[in-house]
């Protein structure tokens, strides 16, 4: 507490992300299928059950430039939330995200390419939507395209590509800005393995030039292997934070535990409806 | 990811959405600043806070950002226009045959059923009325483009932070090029078959579509982010255009449906408060009369246009930080 009042005003920043007890709020009113017709239904007969969902609750953490971060856990956990609200994206609802720099969030490689156009006007388009400079994009242009090795690909519409050449065009396109904050959903899932050591290098290289990467996978042997530092999130909070071995064991563990919970808890249902079945089929064998 | 589907749901950020914590301080100030300079540098150094609405930034300041929003990604809006270009085929000679066919065709259309069936017979009819549908073409296909602008993006609205206002902005901008195609069999009709039409005031027709086109941008604005919201707005607004077109003096002069308006009241109030009424009878007069366009009428509708413009980035810059919840 003294600390934060007396803090002098902060010149030397020591952090690339700072996170302080951010929480996301979602409304459950409005969903994907919200429609005008859907409104007047609901106004008639209204739904119950919970109108606000808390998808990420009390997170703090700070990210040092040179640190790369993976957020592991399980599916709804809040990690694609916290790297939408890291991107600036998607507004806090409570608490406060500072993120020094530029960022660079292809957030799932790919996946936001326009299918129609070709792969050399999705690169620029794409450049255009993150805010680079048309020139300088232009002069990456060659880099970029050189990167994601499509060859005769990268002049046909997006439509062709395979998984791995999108993932491929999308990994060149979100690094070679050469961010300050970089910002990676899934993405190392795909590509082939000289693919992999291509981005294994260039992250290694952005790392070496005092660059913050935040990164979401499930692929332990990638949180290892790039990451020094690992954050298990699990229903919108911080569970443990630390080493990226520590971490990722403590998640399987986490993980096998609930996963033999669950299969426990159908186990005791499936043997309730067993006995009930049986004690309503004994009176009528008997009878 | 999957989660991410299954959680789609609005922001926080509507009016009355209250964070519980208490502890949340709201800084919308800070907010606004920190937005207005990511367009053009990327730059993020103003921390984000949450925002509580009735503290959020000013009206003034929002309407600000979203104009210097649009001006600072003018790149973006190009590039998403050559892209809706390349899409509709418009790089290949046969997209461009159709935007010139496509109105000559619906013309011929309307003067079948008119001057055939109604049996009404104004002097040189077919560009009577082309000279007001290819204008309302513009408008009505411009705000289809629009309405699903914002939404037809939504997967990199997930992925990247940008002002999404550029979208429906460059939908309706995209559109000036469609028009301007149709301009080839307007002046091609008048010189194969009206050649007595032709005149100077016909250089005069880009000033009658500077007002359009700013009367068409804030509905354009205003119903891309409604339909983030309620998908099924595109049908309402389809019958809306048809019924508005109708109600506009397209196919008939304002002269005459004269004896109508004198008789129904409201019916002359309809025209008066229609903005295409001015539009359509100042074509009318630069392309098939020869004399000057309403002056006075689309000076009044240009300020109204410039009004509503304000009113639909503040209505789009208070709806868009939901977007990526809820797309």
């Amino acid at each position: 507490m003294f600390f934060r009042r007396h803090r002098p005003a902060p010149q030397p920043v020591d952090y690339a992300i700072d996170v302080d007890r951010l929480g996301v709020q979602y409304n459950l009113r409005f969903t994907r299928r919200t429609t005008v017709h859907g409104t007047f239904k609901n106004l008639l007969r209204p739904r119950n059950g919970p109108t606000h969902f808390w998808a990420l609750r009390d997170v703090t953490f700070r990210v040092r430039p040179g640190e790369s971060v993976a957020v592991i856990g399980p599916n709804g956990a809040g990690k694609s939330t916290l790297l939408q609200v890291l991107a600036g994206i998607i507004q806090p609802s409570a608490g406060r995200v500072d993120v020094r720099g530029n960022v660079s969030s292809l957030l799932t490689l790919g996946a936001g390419f326009d299918q129609d156009l070709t792969g050399r006007d999705n690169i620029l388009l794409a450049g255009a939507f993150l805010g680079f400079d048309h020139r300088e994009m232009l002069t990456r242009l060659p880099e970029i395209i050189a990167f994601a090795d499509l060859g005769d690909f990268i002049d046909a519409p997006l439509k062709t590509y395979s998984q791995g050449m999108r993932a491929r065009l999308g990994f060149s396109i979100a690094t070679a800005v050469e961010p300050d904050v970089l910002l990676l959903d899934e993405v190392l899932a795909t590509g082939d393995a000289v693919f992999r050591e291509k981005s294994k290098a260039r992250i290694v290289e952005l790392l070496r030039a005092a660059r913050a990467i935040v990164l979401v996978t499930h692929d332990m042997h990638w949180v290892a292997e790039f990451c020094n530092r690992a954050i298990l999130l699990e229903r919108g909070q911080i569970v443990a934070d630390g080493r990226p071995a520590d971490i990722a064991a403590l998640y399987e563990e986490r993980s096998a535990r609930a996963r033999a919970e669950r299969e426990a808890q159908e186990a005791a249902a499936i043997a309730r409806i067993r006995a009930e079945v049986a004690s309503e089929a004994a009176p009528t064998a008997r009878g | 990811m999957p989660s991410l589907i299954d959680l789609s749901f609005a922001a926080n950020g509507t009016p009355g959405g209250n964070p519980e914590r208490p502890g949340a301080p709201s800084q919308g100030r800070d907010q606004s600043r920190e937005d207005a300079n990511v367009g053009a540098t990327m730059e993020r150094t103003q921390p984000r806070e949450a925002t509580v609405w009735p503290g959020g930034p000013g009206a003034i300041d929002q309407i600000v950002e979203g104009l210097r929003e649009i001006w600072s990604r003018r790149l973006l809006t190009r590039y998403l226009i050559q892209a809706e270009l390349t899409k509709k085929g418009a790089d290949t000679l046969l997209g461009n045959v159709w935007w010139v066919l496509d109105p000559l065709l619906q013309m011929a259309v309307y003067v079948i059923l008119v001057t055939i069936i109604f049996q009404r017979s104004i002097e040189a009819y077919p560009l009577f009325i082309f000279s007001a549908i290819l204008p309302w073409k513009w408008f009505s296909s411009s705000i289809n483009d629009a309405i699903t602008s914002v939404t037809a993006r939504d997967r990199i609205i997930k992925q990247v932070k940008f002002p999404k206002i550029v979208l429906p902005v460059a939908a309706v901008t995209g559109g000036i090029v469609s028009f301007a195609f149709g301009l080839v069999p307007l002046l091609g009709l008048i010189l194969l078959f009206y050649p007595h039409h032709l005149s100077p005031t016909l250089l005069l027709t880009p000033a009658v579509a500077v007002v359009q086109f700013a009367f068409t941008l804030p509905v354009a604005i205003v119903l891309g982010a409604v339909n983030v919201f309620y998908r099924d707005i595109g049908n309402v607004v389809r019958h809306g255009l048809r019924l508005w077109f109708y109600l506009s003096p397209a196919l008939y002069g304002v002269d005459q449906v004269a004896h109508l308006t004198d008789r129904h009241r409201i019916l002359a109030w309809i025209f008066a408060a229609n903005p295409f009424t001015t539009f359509f009878e100042s074509y009318r007069n630069v392309i098939y009369s020869g004399v000057p366009p309403l002056w006075p009428e689309l000076g009044a509708w240009l300020f109204v246009s410039l009004i509503l413009l304000g009113m639909a980035i503040l209505f789009f810059k208070r709806l868009e930080p939901s977007f990526a919840k809820v797309l």
